[in-house]
């Protein structure tokens, strides 16, 4: 769609833009204009384009036109928080918020889902835990589609298939079985995974979108490489991983990386009664996978390094930097996927131009294609006197969030080195900072552990995955708010 | 390198927040448009905008000549739609007509959409598109988003650039 004229472009939105970015852009764009413009044609253009795209209706309908129209199963977008930068003798920092849009699509793209459940009913799940999952397992079901295949694995010490797959229309099967589960044993997370990528395999994989989504209070202890040797292989083979963990017993660390290699999430349930809330999200758009797999190729320049990625949407989960790839999931529902980049230039001593590849692989499933490129690049000037431009908004908003989220991180590594002091001054940064984003509760949280930390020299378990899995899911919250409320 | 001012910490160029305290390292110079103080010249009231004003299309081409004393610089731009006055930014590929970046816009409070030169049936005008520091037209401070009367050699100043425009 590049250089072509849509209503969007002479809104200067993206697709995905909110109702509300809609009149705001016509509103500061229509104030551009004199008075009397009614004869000028660009002013009709825009009365044009705001005219369609305020209109709900219509919008879907222009949507879907432009996506027969459109050519490329992908439109990938760039912003830079910089694109000229100073010939200078140290290093620079340079932002990229890159984002993927499907083009719109009618329903009809949706592909049949094959979920698997893996549950964890050690004895530590007795009780409230159990029975809100079991509750939200059944609500899950609701939410499919009757062509959907479900299977449940339970596990402990060793794994059960509580419900092999079986297409979601059998509801009440599904349900009588689950309500049998009974806590006990110990957490061996392996087991479990082993039992359910099993149960996804059962249905043939490449007519389905296949998602396995582990739910756990517990450590694993001595499997945790297994696990993720086995994540791995199953991204290879497109299934897809998310994984809860539930209480403050679990390890943080185990289930990011867990996730990392099919681009999965990880996320913090806090209350058994968030359960349902979280599955519900997670289950969403993953019926309408529109591409899978990507990948960005990581082919930078020598004297480029990356520093640090951050999967932005459809959830906030920080992405593996190192290796040839970045594994960045796959593109649910309607919405976009979208990512930032942190890279470090070498000192730019002489004026010339970088260029940035950034080409992005993916599946397209709805077209047949495996590893399609789509090309691009971000080209940056290096120059003696560069313009002063202030970077995207956007861009800036989600690095603001995306710093406070590194700053918890540091506070961690700095304890485990040791430096108490250094990490107590670090939250107390960390809690002015969340106060002025306005996030109370987590501002409230980070005092709390800073008093801890200089009384008792630790945090505590739950607090620390508050603050991390808060923080994180502050950016998501932020990003989501700002982009649409069309998924 | 730049150094935080709130904490001291070194940052490298182009970060946008400190890594250590977590301030916003670009509010001050860089990234806003400067707010300058009050400037003294004209209070006087502008003359009314025409009561008949409308924009018209431009009968032929016409160069306008804009001369900025304090670089001597001097552009020759094409009338054809509209000049507009600013200052280039990341935000959009949109380059202003008369883009003021490279005469030390920012610093000189040139907003990034300052303002519009436009052709009516009342020949040239000036509008001031709500900019921070205003547009003043011969030391008159123009009330924003109103059209007015340009004549040649008269002197313009956007924040607190000055330039004088010559035209046929």
């Amino acid at each position: 769609m590049s250089g072509e004229t849509t209503y969007y472009s002479i809104l200067g939105l993206s697709v995905n833009a909110s109702s509300e970015a809609v009149r705001e852009a016509f509103a500061t764009r229509v104030a551009q204009f004199p008075t009397q413009a009614e004869d000028n044609p660009e002013y009709q253009k825009l009365l044009q384009a705001y005219e369609v795209l305020n209109d709900p209706e219509r919008r879907s309908v222009y949507d879907s036109l432009m996506a027969e129209m459109s050519p490329s199963p992908l439109v990938v977008n760039v912003q830079l928080s910089r694109s000229r930068l100073p010939v200078s003798n140290t290093p620079q920092i340079l932002y990229l918020l890159i984002e993927v849009n499907p083009p719109r699509q009618n329903a009809k793209a949706r592909r049949p889902l094959n979920l698997c459940l893996v549950l964890d009913r050690s004895t530590s799940m007795q009780g409230q835990r159990l029975d809100f999952l079991k509750s939200a397992v059944e609500l899950v079901v609701d939410k499919l589609a009757p062509e959907d295949m479900i299977s449940v694995v339970a596990f402990s010490d060793r794994a059960e298939v509580v419900q092999p797959p079986i297409h979601v229309a059998h509801k009440s099967a599904i349900v009588h079985h689950v309500r049998n589960i009974r806590a006990s044993g110990g957490t061996e997370i392996y087991q479990g995974l082993l039992a359910g990528v099993g149960q996804l395999r059962n249905t043939p994989l490449s007519q389905y979108n296949n998602h396995l989504i582990l739910l756990t209070d517990g450590h694993t202890y001595g499997d945790a490489q297994e696990c993720i040797n086995l994540s791995a292989q199953a991204a290879a083979q497109q299934i897809g991983i998310s994984a809860f963990g539930l209480g403050n017993e679990w390890n943080d660390s185990f289930l990011d990386s867990l996730v990392t290699s099919s681009g999965g999430q990880s996320a913090f349930i806090e209350e058994p009664a968030q359960i349902v809330a979280h599955l519900q999200q997670r289950i969403q758009g993953l019926g309408m996978i529109h591409a899978q797999n990507l990948r960005l190729i990581k082919d930078f320049p020598a004297h480029v390094r990356l520093q640090y990625a951050f999967k932005l949407l459809p959830f906030a989960q920080p992405l593996e930097a190192n290796g040839s790839e970045i594994k960045l999931g796959n593109i649910e529902g309607k919405g976009a996927l979208s990512f930032l980049l942190e890279l470090a230039l070498q000192p730019q001593q002489h004026e010339g131009r970088i260029s940035v590849p950034l080409d992005i692989a993916a599946d397209i499933p709805g077209r047949n294609a495996k590893d399609q490129v789509f090309k691009n690049r971000a080209q940056i000037l290096v120059t003696a006197n560069p313009l002063e431009a202030a970077p995207p908004k956007d861009l800036v908003k989600a690095v603001r969030m995306l710093n406070m989220y590194r700053m918890n991180e540091k506070v961690w590594e700095e304890i485990e080195a040791g430096n108490v002091g250094v990490a107590a001054t670090r939250l107390q940064h960390l809690t002015t900072r969340l106060l002025e984003a306005g996030e109370i509760k987590l501002a409230q949280q980070a005092h709390a552990e800073t008093e801890r930390l200089a009384s008792m020299g630790s945090l505590s378990a739950e607090g620390w995955k508050r603050l991390k899995y808060g923080t994180r899911a502050m950016i998501g919250e932020t990003v989501r708010m700002e982009n649409n409320d069309s998924v | 390198m730049i150094q935080c001012k709130e904490c001291g910490a070194t940052q490298y160029e182009g970060a946008l927040f400190c890594s250590e305290c977590g301030r916003f390292l670009m509010e001050d110079g860089r990234a806003a448009t400067d707010v300058l103080p009050f400037s003294d010249y004209g209070h006087r009231p502008p003359p009314p905008p025409p009561d008949d004003f409308r924009l018209e299309a431009l009968p032929e081409a016409k160069n306008i000549t804009f001369v900025i004393p304090h670089s001597r610089h001097r552009r020759v731009i094409g009338l054809a739609g509209q000049i507009r006055v600013g200052r280039s930014g990341s935000e959009t590929d949109d380059f202003p007509e008369l883009d003021l970046t490279d005469e030390n816009g920012a610093e000189l409070g040139v907003s990034r959409v300052h303002a519009t030169i436009q052709w009516s049936n009342h020949g040239l005008v000036l509008i001031d598109l709500e900019s921070t520091n205003g547009t003043l037209l011969n030391n008159y401070r123009l009330p924003p988003k109103r059209p007015y009367p340009l004549r040649s050699g008269d002197e313009i100043r956007f924040g607190d650039l000055l330039i004088h425009v010559f035209f046929e």
